[in-house]
Parts: C-alpha cells; structure tokens; sequence
C-alpha cells in the first residue's frame, strides 16, 4: 500500500512546487506590465489627490480605481494569456496541462486585489464612513458598497481577462468588452436616473460588474437607489468564480471538465439568486437622506 | 491588385468592431438621454476598427513585393470606409429619432477618430506587420481618457455636447485631423524605419529569407499579391 501511494504524492508534491512556481513567474510578469502600471499609477494619483470640491456623493469617486484596477487590470491580463499563445505547440507537451497553466495565470489577481485593498483604506481615510457622502445607507452597506466598486472589481478584472484571454481568437476583445462595460454601466445608470424606483430597471442597473449606488439630488442631500449593496458583492463574487471556471474550462479533459462543468452550473445559479436578491433587496424604493 | 490586397485585410476585425460600434451607438440613438455618453464610445470603436485595416500577416513578404507602401496603404484605405459608413449609420439614426446634435461637429468627430486611428496604424505599421491590436487598444484609452478621467475632461473633449460650456471638439480634431495627415505621408512615404530598408525592388535572398519565414503560415497572402503560386515556385522563380 504505502509503495502505491508513495509516488502519487510525490506528483503532488511537484504539481504543486510547478504550480507555485509557475503562478511567481505570472505574477511578476504581471506586476511589470506596463498597461497595469498606468493603471495603478492613475490610481495613485487619482486617489492621492484627495476629495475635490465636485465630489457630493461617493459614486462620483469611486468609478476611478474600479476603472483603472480593474479595467486596465483585464486588458493586462488578457494580453498576459494571449503572450503564450504562439508557443502552445511547446508548452502544451510539456507535464503541466493548459487548466494549471490557467490557475497560475489566475492567481495575478492577486497583484490588483492588493492594490484595491490599499486603495479602499485611501478612500476610508478621505471619505469616512461617517461622512454624508454615502447618502442614507447604513455603516455596514457603506462599507459593501465601497469593497463592491474598488476592490472586488479589481480582483474581477483580471480574471475576467484571462478567461477571455482563454477563449477569445480576436486580439482586441479585451478593449472591446471594457467599451461595451463602460456603456451598459452608463446606458443603465442614465436610465435609472428617469426610472428610480423601476425593479426592471434596478435589475439591468446590477446587472453589470460594476454599479453605482447613489445620486446627488438636486435639492440637496444624496439619494440612495435600490438595491442591496451586500447582495451584489455576492453577485460580483460569483462573477469572479465564473471567470476562474471558465478559464480554467479551456483544455480541461475527462473528469476535470466534468467536475469543472458542474462547478460552473452552480456558480451560474448562485449569480442568478445573488442578482434577484440585489435587486429585490435594500431600500424598496430611492431615498433622500 | 486591389481586389488581392483589399481580400488580405483584417475584414472580421473590421467588420465586428464597426458592428459593435453601431449596436453601442443605436442604443445612444435609441435612449437620447445616454447619447452624448455612447457616442463616444461609439466613435472610439470606430477608431479601433480603422486601426486594423492595415494588419497584414504575411508583412515579410509583402513588404518586398514590388507594390510599394503608398499604392498598399492607399488600397487598404478603402477599408476606412466601413468604419465611415458605419458612424454615417449611427448619426442617421440619431438624426431620424430628433436628436439635437451639432452634426458638423459630430461629422467632423467621426471623421477624426477614424482617421486617428488609422494614422496610429500607419505609424506602427513600419516597425510591425500586424498593428491592429495594439494600435487600436491605445487609441481608445487614448480617445476614453476625457470620459475616464474627470481632471481631462476639463480641459479636452473629443465630442460635441449640445449646449455645453468648456471646451470645443473641433479644435481639437482640426488639429488631430493636420496631424494626422502628415503622420500619414511620412510613414508611407518610406521613411519608416522597416519600409526605408525594404526601398526600391526587392533582392532575390531578401525575397528568400522572408519567404523561409513565414513559410507554412502565410500560405496565400503573397500568391494573391504576386501571382505565384507557392513558396518554392517563387524560390525558383527567383534563382
């Protein structure tokens, strides 16, 4: 018995070493990627500049770093995958299969996680959680609406760049999906403008990566919209663990794939409950505080 | 000629921008409120896709064809005019729903995307055979900047907002647009590092050793341009 297993965990055990290894690698050649570092240099700054004078409310702010983590964080990330694409006749002999390949690729996520980490407590140190910019929400909303537009989309992004980076042939689909991000995220943000208290609107509104919360009212004071800010965190986590899956999908074999197919059924429905709770949850209707 | 090098374009990277181009900006027409956010977006895809029109897989040899820069580029020019005709269809259809628009200002907007991005193309077209992506990825941030960063949109704007103080678009792609065109005649003009070295007609090794690099993976981009039917007709066509 002991000779059987003796030499399974030694593949373990060196799995992992090449895995670890390999995700250093990534990491680094991520954190050197010059698309990223714009991106948290604009983040930096944009942040280190402080609150300016036209910043009412907390949505006016925080798109920035979701943006530039984020944003900026996918297209690196889906230039990094789409790098090796030329050399899979190579690297796709060697001992370690396409879906390892991918986790290592995943965990530069990692990179921009810390970034929005850092850049969250910049926001707390500017914005408390006390200040009247977040409108009627409570402390503990405040703070899921905070880590749901800075950190997870930071975390998101990248991932979302690798899986597109797996599965996509065309070269610019990366600056393609932020355009088409970008435009949902406004189109649904000036729709729900003139339709506040719409739930089919609330629902396009969070059904999105990223979305904004609040509205200066014009009679002063913030308005919050609807939706529970805690649910869309879950609905944005389920996101990422999509991405992760459907990266990891690509050149996935036998009961891998299986495994990894029926993973993906549950994420896909637990996204779907996390965004019917965002938007049935919270206040039931826009509020003035 | 034009038909071979016009049937060598990037058309799917062309025609899927431009079409995505179009949907984000016929939901701008469609919801007037959200125009003057889309259209943009919508104008930058169109960049994107201009930018593509000269990706040329087969560059190795191509360049050293007898058809110079100029008669090449000029062709793949006549790809703009989906980019083109796709911004024409957006702003039809914001005109058809009553959209006030400034629509000199809006023309003029779209005709400086486009041409940007096909400008930033020409550019890094003498240093690589495929500037699409890259070209077209830095265009957009570039053109996304005003919308991206609030500090930018202070002082540039690359759309005309109707009725909106600060400052003007047409400035800016007048000037973009003078830029644009000399961009243009200098790196076709072969004074392009790549182009510069490939001048006049080619040599026959020259012809060889960029056959031999692109052998197996460019297969009928060169015998649509020159007529010859394979590598190693070619080869002895040239001993």
């Amino acid at each position: 018995m002991t000779t059987m297993i003796a030499p399974g965990r030694a593949q373990a055990a060196a799995g992992r070493t090449t895995f670890v290894a390999l995700a250093g690698r990534e990491v680094r050649r991520f954190a050197v990627n010059p698309v990223f570092l714009f991106g948290v240099g604009m983040t930096a700054w944009l942040t280190s500049t402080g609150p300016g004078a036209s910043v009412t409310e907390i949505d006016s702010a925080n798109p920035l770093p979701a943006g530039f983590l984020g944003g900026f964080g996918m297209m690196a990330a889906f230039w990094l995958t789409r790098s090796m694409r030329d050399s899979e006749p190579v690297v796709g002999v060697t001992p370690t299969a396409q879906p390892a390949r991918s986790a290592a690729l995943c965990t530069v996520a990692v990179v921009p996680l810390i970034c929005g980490v850092l850049t969250l407590f910049a926001f707390l140190h500017f914005y408390p959680l006390g200040s009247p910019v977040y409108g009627p929400f409570s402390p503990s909303a405040r703070i899921a609406i905070l880590a749901g537009q800075i950190v997870v989309p930071s975390l998101g992004g990248p991932l979302l760049g690798v899986a597109l980076g797996r599965w996509a042939r065309f070269p610019g689909a990366a600056f393609v999906l932020f355009l088409v991000i970008f435009g949902w995220v406004q189109l649904v943000t000036i729709l729900t403008l003139s339709h506040q208290d719409s739930a089919p609107i609330a629902v396009l509104r969070l059904f999105s990566p990223f979305a904004f919360f609040t509205l200066h009212a014009d009679a002063g004071g913030v308005t919050a919209w609807r939706g529970s800010p805690w649910f869309f965190l879950g609905w944005q986590l389920a996101l990422c663990a999509i991405a992760v899956l459907v990266a990891l999908l690509r050149g996935a074999e036998g009961r891998a794939r299986s495994r990894i197919i029926a993973t993906l059924s549950i994420a896909v429905a637990t996204a779907v409950i996390m965004l019917v709770l965002a938007a049935t949850g919270g206040f039931p209707h826009a509020v003035t505080a | 000629m034009v038909g071979p090098v016009l049937r060598a374009g990037a058309w799917p990277a062309v025609a899927g921008v431009s079409g995505v181009a179009v949907v984000v900006g016929g939901c701008g027409a469609a919801f007037p409120t959200a125009a003057s956010v889309l259209f943009p977006v919508c104008f930058a895809l169109l960049a994107a896709a201009a930018a593509f029109t000269l990706d040329e897989p087969a560059s190795l040899v191509v360049d050293v064809t007898p058809t110079g820069p100029v008669r090449r580029t000029t062709i793949r020019a006549v790809a703009l005019l989906a980019p083109l005709a796709a911004g024409a269809l957006v702003l039809l259809a914001a005109a058809m729903r009553g959209l006030a628009l400034p629509w000199a200002g809006a023309g003029l907007a779209l005709a400086g995307n486009v041409l940007l991005g096909f400008a930033v193309a020409c550019v890094v077209r003498t240093r690589t055979g495929e500037p699409g992506a890259a070209t077209a990825a830095a265009v957009v941030l570039v053109l996304m900047a005003p919308s991206l960063v609030p500090h930018v949109a202070r002082w540039v704007r690359t759309f005309p907002a109707p009725g909106a103080g600060g400052p003007s678009s047409d400035h800016v792609w007048w000037t973009v647009l003078a830029v644009c065109v000399v961009a243009i005649a200098i790196s076709v003009g072969g004074r392009g590092p790549r182009w510069r070295a490939h001048r006049g007609r080619p040599t026959g090794v020259n012809c060889v050793r960029n056959i031999r690099a692109v052998e197996g993976r460019a297969g009928t981009r060169y015998q649509a341009l020159t007529g010859i039917r394979g590598p190693h007709k070619m080869k002895e066509r040239l001993r």
